[in-house]
């Protein structure tokens, strides 16, 4: 698949291999984001796979219509996790764990006959008091040297409300794409993996 | 010649020049990729301020912003009010920027006006305080500082912050006025709203009512109306405590009657408060349009959930109520005149035509024959009014319909009835709690001829009086001898009769003041019978006995003669029937 992929939000298509900052406001704007972009993946028999920051958001993706319109189970279609099992796995952050996580999902997909897969991160959980949080910066820049030749679209979930303005530079900075307020915004300019060099904290 | 020939090779020192020139091509390449990657972030913090309607989130967000755009950070904003807001960990209005008061800092923005400059921030190697404009006018201050001296391209950053702060800020003030005036309008809106409402209901209660009020539904009609309007069932008494119209469900049957003491309290209290007062479980309003004319209009409410606009349909409930008692007062009134001018207009003399059309008018078939009756009361029974209200109490409970007014001291009924009138003296005594006699009419065909009805029910009240044993009931045609005395137009030779047989006792009667002369009509009334005559002249046998042999005396005439004894009765039968038409004339 070389061409665009509905992103199921606002009529956005995705380039196969896209890393996608998106931003919103409070819950509701976070369940548009995620019913849609994974509606569209599951509509599109994608591999979909989501980290959601509550079991009460998680149950609710469970109703979302699959492939043949009807709602869940989705026989391994759509797997649903919570930070505790992925980003903070073992009680910490560490990027290179969770590269593993999502290179080892992929890999699993393909496996399991699935051409093109559709991820999907809440970070919220980088707000809790956990050690390792502070290389979250770090960790999406190198996202981008896993998805970037993959048959895969990621979309990273920032709530404005609770995020402040540095991470939100940061995060822009480190994605070739950020989505708000229905806008992607391109950025051809963003600081690689290599050039990326984690903030100094104060 | 190849290429390799053509192309000196560069010296060492050339080599590590051009090796150089590359790197710092390459050093600047990253940099111009840094700062335009900077300024996509910028554009999405733009973004941001730009959907946002805080002022605080707005502030919040261009302070944490600048970290990431390069070595400057935002201390605070001072605003042209005055206030010093700090940002991060110390954020507040009250805190001032680390080593200076707040004083200080507003007194050195203030001197800025509304340009950008240098300020002293004590162990800040850089203080840049750039403005917040709007095109309203200047916000204030954004004041950032740094430890090195940040590159032009940062100091660029900071001015758009700034002033791309200070057009958010404007915006999100904008927005907050709009919202507030907005919402004072939906709430301007709402009170209206409410207004139209509650005036709305007014005016249906008010036309409600008043339909009622000309419709002449009457007081059936006023609680139909109250209770469509409240909901709630509707009682309307009178002053006593008698359902006159009740609507709605849940009507009490037997209706309850509160004692007349609690009712007396009741009105009290009504006309003390003259508004609506809870009564136990209901809503009471008195309905009073003269004093002495009451009636009260209820809502059941048990669970006192009336509202204003319910109170309003009361008030008005209440006031057609008393519009409709002073209808049905006046027209009691009227009819009531109308019947007393009828009455004396029959009893004096009318024509057939004007009294037959007025009685219609009344309702009161006057075509049949009728009679003129006249009750007498005694004692107690001579206030007339309560005498007029026992003789139609008599007339209701005996069936009998008529005209009854007060006539020359007694009451005249104007009837068509064939009544036991006996029977209906009694009753009027015994209502009365005292005597009273009645004379009767004979009956007439036309309504012209009821003065004559009149002048026999009185003529028969006078004799019974001056001649017949008791006070039973006279009536005039069943008076024989004395309606036949009655009728003779000149009586000259009745007189004559009279003096003939009676003239001594009548002289002695008149000299002495005695009463020879009804002594003898009560003797030869009772058939010569001591003992009853005495009873009706209620003096002693012995008395009776002497008044007789004084009789024998003057007029020296044997009273058990048979011939004496007819011509005696005849006298005194006629002297009767003389008194009585003397009374008359």
């Amino acid at each position: 698949m070389t061409g665009p992929v509905s992103s199921g939000i606002d009529q956005i298509g995705l380039q196969p291999g896209s890393h996608v900052c998106a931003f919103y406001r409070g819950d509701s704007d976070r369940n548009r984001l995620l019913t849609g972009y994974l509606g569209a993946g599951l509509a599109a028999g994608d591999k979909c796979i989501c980290i959601v920051d509550s079991a009460d958001t998680a149950e609710r993706l469970g109703t979302l219509p699959g492939a043949c319109g009807e709602p869940g189970p989705f026989g391994g279609q759509l797997d649903i996790h919570l930070p505790e099992s992925t980003y903070l796995a073992g009680g910490e952050f560490t990027a290179a764990d969770m590269l593993t996580f999502w290179t080892e999902a992929m890999v699993k997909a393909e496996i399991e006959g699935y051409s093109f897969c559709r991820l999907v991160g809440e970070m919220t959980w980088a707000l809790r008091d956990a050690p390792g949080v502070g290389h979250l910066i770090g960790y999406e820049s190198e996202l981008n040297r896993v998805t970037a030749s993959s048959p895969v679209v990621v979309l990273c979930l920032y709530d404005l409300d609770r995020f402040g303005g540095e991470v939100v530079v940061n995060v822009v900075k480190t994605h070739p794409q950020v989505l708000i307020q229905g806008i992607l915004v391109e950025n051809p300019y963003y600081v690689g993996p290599d050039d990326f060099l984690p903030p100094v904290r104060a | 010649m190849t290429a390799e020939q053509t192309i000196p090779r560069s010296a060492p020192h050339q080599q590590a020049a051009g090796a150089q020139q590359a790197a710092d091509a390459q050093q600047a390449a990253e940099n111009l990729r840094e700062r335009l990657s900077e300024f996509r972030a910028l554009l999405v913090i733009l973004l941001l301020m730009t959907e946002s309607a805080s002022e605080d989130q707005i502030l919040e967000l261009a302070a944490a912003s600048a970290p990431g755009l390069g070595s400057a950070r935002i201390e605070g904003y001072g605003l042209s009010d005055g206030q010093w807001r700090a940002t991060g960990p110390a954020a507040g209005p009250a805190a001032g920027p680390i080593g200076v008061s707040t004083s200080d800092i507003t007194r050195q923005l203030t001197a800025l006006g509304q340009g950008s400059g240098q300020v002293d921030l004590p162990g800040r190697r850089w203080a840049w305080a750039y403005p917040l404009c709007s095109v309203g006018g200047l916000i204030g201050h954004l004041v950032a500082s740094s430890q090195l001296e940040p590159s032009a391209e940062q100091r660029f950053l900071l001015q758009v912050i700034a002033q791309q702060t200070g057009v958010a800020v404007s915006n999100a003030r904008l927005h907050a006025r709009e919202r507030a005036t907005a919402a004072e309008l939906a709430a301007t809106n709402a009170t209206l709203a409410q207004t139209v409402t509650s005036l709305r209901r007014s005016m249906d209660i008010h036309d409600r009512l008043t339909q009622v009020a000309v419709s002449g539904e009457g007081q059936p009609g006023i609680a139909k109306a109250l209770h469509e309007l409240t909901g709630m069932p509707v009682a309307i008494e009178d002053r006593y405590g008698n359902l006159t119209a009740w609507a709605g469900p849940g009507r009490p049957d037997p209706y309850p009657k509160e004692s007349f003491a609690k009712r007396e309290h009741l009105l009290r209290r009504l006309m003390r408060a003259r508004k609506p007062i809870q009564d136990g479980e209901r809503l009471v309003l008195l309905a009073s349009p003269r004093p002495e004319l009451l009636g009260i209009v209820a809502l059941i409410d048990p669970d006192r959930a009336a509202d204003t606009a319910d109170l309003v349909a009361l008030e008005h409930g209440a006031t057609v109520l008393s519009m409709e008692l002073a209808r049905l007062r006046g027209i009691a009134d009227t009819e009531l005149r109308l019947r007393c001018d009828l009455v004396h207009d029959l009893l004096g003399g009318t024509d057939d035509e004007s009294a037959l059309a007025r009685a219609e008018a009344l309702d009161y078939d006057l075509r049949r024959p009728h009679r003129v009756v006249v009750v007498e009361g005694k004692g107690r029974a001579r206030a007339h009014d309560a005498l007029l209200s026992a003789v139609r109490r008599a007339l209701r409970t005996a069936r009998q319909d008529g005209l009854c007014e007060i006539w020359s001291g007694n009451v005249a009924i104007v009837t068509a009835g064939q009544a036991n009138w006996e029977q209906l003296r009694r009753a009027m005594g015994s209502d009365l709690g005292s005597q009273c006699r009645i004379g009767v009419g004979s009956l007439r065909a036309r309504p012209s001829e009821l003065p004559r009805s009149l002048r026999e029910a009185g003529l028969a009240l006078r004799l019974q009086k001056t001649l017949l044993p008791g006070t039973s009931a006279c009536e005039y045609p069943k008076l024989g001898i004395f309606r036949m005395l009655a009728s003779i137009p000149d009586l000259t030779d009745v007189e004559a009769f009279v003096r003939e047989w009676l003239g001594s006792l009548i002289d002695y009667d008149t000299r002495r003041k005695a009463e020879l002369v009804h002594t003898l009509t009560q003797y030869l009334e009772h058939g010569g019978n001591y003992d009853a005559t005495a009873a009706e002249l209620s003096v002693h046998k012995s008395t009776l006995k002497y008044r007789l042999q004084r009789i024998r005396d003057l007029t020296g005439l044997e009273l058990n003669d048979p011939d004496v004894h007819f011509n005696l009765q005849l006298a005194t039968r006629a002297w009767g029937t003389l008194q009585a038409l003397r009374d008359e004339s």
